[in-house]
């Protein structure tokens, strides 16, 4: 019964087709010239041609499976890439940033091909069958680990943001840059594979007097940095894997260092070379760079936890309102993230900081990784001066750039968290703008201008 | 302050209330909001977190949000092997305060022969700077220390002097720049003379001393003069990070967050919600826009421009992308395939009034036009493009 009820219907359908074959046959051929196939012949004005005509990938066989074997964003999206500035740079491209858009990502993990992109030496392209690892120094037992030794060691994956301390570094004066890419875009958020550093050493016998660790990398920058060894028994890892593949060039192959919070220049990649010492080791970036010059003529050193920070993605310069009409209720969305802990909320405020609300957290909420905030709002067509405000579960909350100001001055250039905002015009564009008052350096300490 | 004040505190306050409301039904049945207690600020062996911020203990095999196999974390594990001594030789080659550099010696005047041989291109006449890259001396060392005040509040207003002379602590550390780093094209390809040469050359240009002699065109550095450099800015940093409590002077130092610009509050119900920002503080906008972005921003969802392809090339790319490829793009179809050099050259060699010709009215397998809906111009435009893509 069945069998027959079943060839019954495909009878049915193959006269089906056999008439729409004649039907489509006695179409005139112009009918069914160009990309587009007409379903209808009575389109109206108010009719969509995207959905009144079936366009070509609609109706011509698509690509095979055996092109990209490594898979590619649609060329429609070529637009959403890393980007760099000469401002942000030496001389050529090899000592360099490129910045993540974060304004087109969704989510908290960054595609690997859009992470961002900071070198002191260029990106080598590295042998991992020559690649070696040596711990040594402060142990019973110096170890040299070849890739995949080192990979037999039983692994833990972690989602963690990596974020230059200078991320948001050249607008310690004023915005500079309207564009949320170049003004937050120094940072990124993956999943890392890795072992922990403190499970390799349980097997080395590190010495007591050990309080610092030397880590190099072998390429041509040999960029190094002292590490306090609190962080390495902590949560610090050896990594291999970001976002369930190899680590890119970019971020280090085929191993990096990653301190989850820290600085991202102390994450140090193309990791080579790990040497445990009582005495610190002042690497070749450690105060030629990664300093933070305070109003007092001293700087802070070993700078290390990225402090609570937060960005609203949407709006911003690169996504504005425009298209919306007074009364649409819109998301305004962003990202916070605290190398100190986990984000615990973030509130924001329509008038620059002066009043707050609080926002809704959405998504995974771990510890130093990227968060999604939410807030939804209904659009009525007037200026506004958006602002984001987060807090983490280690007590911090994002400082007004007075407050950052009045302790860091403005030369600081690293660890910038002060409270962003977004101009939102009447139209619905959205400009980058500070609410801050004006300062003066006084003996060391920084005064607001029309404050007793 | 801000202008539009008084109508955003309007616009913010109705859903003010609706936050409110909300934070009071999830404070009750998350507990943990009252907290920031202390011990989840230390260690498990009590000592205070050493950037300021939070530990995640294991408990009961999650750490944080994190499941763990507690039973990988106890060591055991017996990959690699020793390093032999000249292996840990030929890699531990850093210079610190704590470990000289190699014997050897070089003079300022030797120094500069190497500097305008391999560094003045990047770093310019005398450490100058330029071209983007770091300048290496800004003048007397000693006197430009006081620029560390400088505060560029201002347009008008000269900022602090940052190169190596002085601001950095440590002479070790240019020795290590200079011998890891550079030059930077071909780095490691210094011999240790020339380092310590570059060394003299650099101190000379900062116009320092060693040992209250001052570093002139004779002057040579090596490992005795080189370990009696005192940088004038050696005690310019904090926090401290010398000595067997250095990190525990670490620790008390982020302990405090108006060391490092910080702010605390005890629970969340004590941030400010309204009034936060100074009387002072107005809205800043862009004065000097950077906007040398590469590539320039967009949001546009569009095919690419290839770079140096004419539009025509890149329509006949697409059409055949849209009507050939699926035949040609591979073997086994019968078609001549696209790229293959041998085939395309006997097609060519029937003449190319024949190759358009099949194309158009179809051969063998093929339909007229690989049954695409083109003109004959840009079905000709196509085989052109197929056959210069397979030469």
């Amino acid at each position: 019964m069945r069998n027959e009820n079943s060839q019954h219907v495909a009878e049915n359908v193959s006269a089906e087709r056999r008439n729409f074959f004649k039907k489509t046959a006695a179409l005139s051929a112009t009918a069914i010239a160009g990309a587009g196939m007409l379903t209808g012949s009575r389109a109206m004005a108010a009719d969509d041609p995207v959905i009144m005509n079936t366009p070509a990938w609609g109706h011509k066989i698509g690509y095979g499976v055996t092109k990209n074997r490594y898979g590619l964003p649609s060329p429609y999206e070529h637009n959403v890439t890393r980007r760099n500035s000469k401002l942000l740079s030496s001389g050529n491209w090899q000592a360099s940033i490129a910045m993540c858009p974060i304004q087109d990502l969704s989510g908290i993990m960054t595609p690997n091909g859009l992470f961002f992109s900071r070198c002191h030496g260029g990106i080598p392209t590295i042998n991992p069958n020559e690649w070696r690892l040596m711990i040594h120094g402060l142990v019973e037992k110096p170890l040299v680990l070849t890739l995949d030794q080192l990979k037999r060691y039983p692994n833990v994956s972690r989602i963690h943001f990596v974020e230059c301390p200078a991320n948001g570094g050249p607008e310690w004066r004023g915005p500079q840059f309207n564009s949320i890419q170049f003004a937050k875009g120094m940072m990124s958020n993956a999943e890392w594979t890795g072992v922990y550093l403190k499970d390799i050493l349980k097997d080395l016998g590190l010495k007591p007097e050990a309080q610092w660790m030397l880590a190099e990398g072998i390429d041509s920058s040999h960029m190094g940095r002292t590490v306090p060894v609190d962080k390495v028994l902590d949560d610090a890892m050896i990594v291999w894997g970001q976002n369930g593949e190899a680590l890119r060039p970019e971020q280090g192959y085929p191993v990096r260092l990653l301190l989850p919070g820290w600085e991202g220049n102390l994450c140090v990649k193309w990791l080579g070379r790990l040497e445990f010492a009582a005495e610190p080791f002042y690497a070749k970036e450690e105060t030629a760079k990664y300093t933070a010059l305070k109003p007092t003529g001293k700087a802070i050193q070993h700078f290390y936890a990225n402090e609570v920070n937060s960005i609203i993605t949407n709006p911003c310069p690169e996504k504005p309102w425009t298209d919306l009409k007074k009364g649409d209720l819109v998301e305004i969305e962003g990202l916070a993230w605290s190398g100190m802990g986990t984000i615990e909320g973030v509130d924001i405020s329509f008038d620059g900081g002066m009043n707050w609300v609080e926002a809704n957290l959405k998504g995974l909420v771990l510890p130093k990784s990227w968060t999604r905030f939410s807030f939804m709002y209904k659009y009525e067509g007037k200026p506004l001066i958006l602002a984001s405000r987060a807090r983490d579960d280690a007590g911090y909350i994002q400082p007004t750039i007075d407050q950052e100001v009045a302790v860091m001055g403005v030369e600081s250039v690293y660890h910038r968290n002060g409270i962003s905002s977004w101009e939102v015009t009447a139209n619905g564009e959205v400009n980058n703008v500070q609410v801050r008052s004006e300062v003066k350096a006084v003996d060391g300490k920084m005064k607001f201008v029309g404050e007793s | 302050m801000l202008k539009f004040d008084r109508k955003y505190i309007l616009a913010a306050s109705a859903a003010a209330a609706a936050a409110i409301f909300t934070a009071g039904c999830a404070g009750d049945s998350a507990a943990p909001a009252a907290k920031n207690a202390d011990n989840v600020l230390t260690y498990a062996n009590g000592k205070r977190v050493i950037d300021g911020g939070r530990y995640y203990a294991t408990v009961n095999d999650k750490r944080g949000p994190y499941y763990v196999n507690t039973n990988a974390e106890n060591g055991g594990y017996a990959y690699g092997r020793t390093p032999t001594e000249n292996e840990l030789n030929a890699w531990n080659t850093t210079v610190t305060p704590w470990r000289l550099p190699p014997e050897g010696e070089g003079t300022v005047e030797e120094g500069e022969a190497v500097y305008e041989a391999k560094c003045v291109m990047c770093h310019g006449d005398f450490g100058s700077g330029g071209g983007g890259y770091p300048a290496l001396s800004k003048g007397n060392a000693y006197d430009n220390v006081k620029t560390l005040k400088y505060q560029r509040t201002s347009p008008d207003h000269e900022g602090p002097i940052r190169v190596f002379g002085n601001y950095w602590p440590e002479a070790s550390t240019l020795w290590w720049y200079i011998m890891e780093g550079m030059p930077h094209p071909d780095t490691r390809t210094l011999t240790d003379d020339e380092v310590y040469s570059l060394v003299a050359y650099i101190m000379n240009l900062n116009e320092m001393e060693v040992d209250g002699v001052p570093v002139d065109e004779d002057f040579v550095m090596n490992q005795e003069t080189f370990a009696k450099i005192v940088m004038p800015n050696k005690d310019g940093f904090e926090p401290n990070i010398k000595g067997a409590k250095a990190t525990d002077d670490v620790r008390a130092y982020y302990a405090n967050p108006e060391n490092f610009g910080a702010q605390k509050i005890a629970a969340a119900d004590e941030r400010c919600m309204h009034d936060c920002q100074k009387p002072t503080a107005k809205v800043t906008q862009i004065t000097i826009e950077q906007k040398e972005f590469i590539p320039p921003l967009s949001e546009v969802r569009d095919l690419p421009q290839e770079e140096g392809v004419s539009p025509a090339e890149a329509e006949a790319k697409a059409n055949y992308e849209q009507n050939c490829a699926v035949c040609h793009g591979a073997a086994g179809m019968g078609a001549p395939v696209f790229g293959d050099k041998a085939a395309w050259a006997d097609v060519v060699g029937k003449g190319m009034d024949t190759v358009y010709a099949n194309a158009i009215n179809g051969i063998n397998a093929m339909p007229p036009k690989g049954g695409s809906d083109l003109s004959d111009e840009k079905f000709k435009a196509v085989v052109d493009y197929m056959i210069s893509q397979s030469k």
